[in-house]
């Protein structure tokens, strides 16, 4: 994009979008992230992503907002994997395995039966902020504001059953309900990011700005603090180099994020 | 012998874990103010008579209650506090330092999702200073020495200020100088502040030089109350078997040891 500079970038209205959109998907997933890597949870959100596959996949199929059917069935496999862990019919990562491959082989047969929205399914396998819709920025704006708000009011309960579950339930902790809901808020969080980077690369998001801050060794407030703040800077940087270089935007803020981590590792390193 | 304020009764119970009975007849009853030691062999039943008393463990047989409540309805939740044996063996790089940790300690159930009051606060640090953690109060918890790590967990537990603690082997693997320190703020929580406190362990003389009653298991629990003319080889013996004799002498509980004692 030669002869766009930054400040003529910033002026367009589907730039403003993206970076709106970005930055709510970008501290939604450090910060759910971050309690997603300390609960050793990090697999439930790839798995989560690919199950969501489906959900855009029926939404293309029905003319629904795949967003809001992306949506729907990720919550659904929240509660399967809950039922088949409770039932004790599998194990969590097991549980989460059958969820993902019955939500992509779903995915995959409606794309069968389907044909002419490969390109639109793409944007949503790779991500692509830049083509984001006002409709998307409000859904992406509610499903952000939710995951901030919950975590706003039960950061503290959540801790402390990542901490010690055993204990938390004694303190008189609803740490069964708290863990169900929690695990409904990575799917949000998913799926709201879902626009920004795509299915394949989301839990990328997730995982790396917490990671990243985990290596400063600092108390939780100040690591929660430094993953938004990562997850947000690479996101930005990656919008922004994208729109200037016409790379993918999902490859470009993966690839910062992890360029982040590579440098916190380093600084350990030297300490 | 009556019970004036009974803070822990346990009446005619039998616990069985992985298809064994573990607990026998189990029958004992836990004063406010107690300062009480469970001993026994290893593999006897302390975390099992410890978690079925928390309701953590169904019982086949008998009644556990807790402040005059059937375990099974009791919710007053915030007036226990425990402290499990693995408390100390978490994740070195938990992003936690002390005082975050401490004030974990002060959620329950009346401020589930609501913000922290200033006296919640308040308690955070005097539980902070009451272990002698000031210094350390910004460290994170995994740079912490064994000691102050299980000093930072009642200072954990003290923070919603409960009225009975339960340990179970928490001087595990520290030294002996660290042990005795340990047990000495114990003795000051339980004398200063009247909590009672339950705590598991092998250390035998710390039990009969500082607490007030001990409870020695070994699928059968036997009770006595620590007094002058406490002969605990009786009481041990039918714990660790007849040959087992236990060399105490009242002289080793000296200064401010006694103190811990009611």
């Amino acid at each position: 994009m030669g002869g766009i500079d930054i400040f003529e970038l910033l002026g367009y209205r589907f730039f403003q979008n993206a970076l709106i959109g970005g930055v709510l998907a970008a501290i939604a997933c450090a910060s759910v992230g971050l309690f997603l890597i300390l609960r050793k949870q990090a697999m439930i959100g790839d798995g989560l992503a690919h199950t969501s596959f489906g959900g855009i996949a029926l939404g293309l199929l029905l003319g629904i907002n795949p967003i809001l059917t992306a949506l729907a069935v990720s919550m659904l496999s929240v509660l399967g994997i809950s039922y088949l862990r409770r039932k004790g019919m599998a194990p969590s990562d097991s549980a989460i395995a059958v969820m993902l491959a019955l939500g992509f082989s779903s995915g995959l047969i409606i794309i069968s039966f389907s044909h002419g929205f490969n390109v639109e399914l793409f944007s949503y396998l790779f991500g692509s902020i830049l083509t984001i819709d006002e409709t998307d920025l409000v859904i992406v704006s509610l499903l952000g504001l939710f995951s901030l708000l919950f975590l706003g009011f039960f950061h503290r309960e959540l801790l402390s059953m990542t901490f010690d579950e055993e204990e938390s339930r004694i303190m008189g902790i609803p740490t069964k309900s708290l863990s169900l809901t929690f695990d409904l808020l990575v799917a949000t969080t998913i799926v709201l990011s879902i626009r920004v980077i795509g299915i394949i690369l989301v839990v990328a998001l997730l995982v790396l700005p917490g990671l990243s801050a985990l290596q400063l060794d600092m108390s939780f407030r100040k690591t929660i603090l430094a993953a938004t703040l990562l997850s947000v800077v690479s996101t930005v940087l990656g919008i922004l180099l994208s729109a200037l270089s016409d790379v993918a935007t999902s490859g470009l803020i993966v690839f910062t994020s992890a360029l982040f981590f590579l440098l916190t590792i380093g600084y350990k390193k030297l300490q | 012998m009556v019970h004036v304020n009974p803070v822990l009764e346990v009446k005619d119970l039998d616990v069985v874990r992985s298809g064994a009975l573990v607990i026998q007849d189990a029958n004992f009853t836990i004063d406010s103010g107690d300062y009480v030691g469970l001993v026994g062999p290893n593999g006897g039943g302390k975390t099992t008579l410890m978690l079925s008393i928390l309701g953590f463990l169904p019982h086949v047989r008998g009644v556990v209650r807790i402040f005059g409540q059937d375990i099974s309805r009791f919710s007053s939740w915030e007036r226990v506090a425990y402290i499990s044996q693995n408390a100390t063996s978490f994740d070195e790089h938990f992003p936690l330092t002390v005082r975050e940790l401490v004030a974990l300690g002060c959620i329950r159930r009346g401020n589930i999702g609501r913000r922290f009051r200033r006296e919640d606060w308040e308690a955070v640090d005097d539980s902070i200073d009451f272990m002698g953690l000031k210094e350390a109060t910004d460290k994170r918890i995994g740079q912490l020495s064994g000691g102050q790590k299980q000093r930072a967990f009642v200072a954990k537990a003290l923070a919603r200020k409960p009225e009975i603690i339960l340990l179970d082997e928490p001087v595990v693997g520290v030294d002996s100088v660290t042990q005795e320190k340990f047990y000495e703020k114990l003795s000051n929580l339980n004398t200063r502040k009247g909590t009672t406190i339950m705590i598991a362990t092998h250390d035998l003389a710390s039990v009969f030089c500082r607490m007030s009653k001990v409870v020695c298991v070994s699928r059968q629990v036997n009770v006595s109350r620590i007094k002058d003319d406490f002969n605990p080889n009786q009481l041990l013996g039918k714990a660790y078997g007849e040959h087992f004799h236990f060399v105490f002498h009242k002289h080793e509980c000296k200064g401010e040891f006694e103190n811990g004692r009611n």
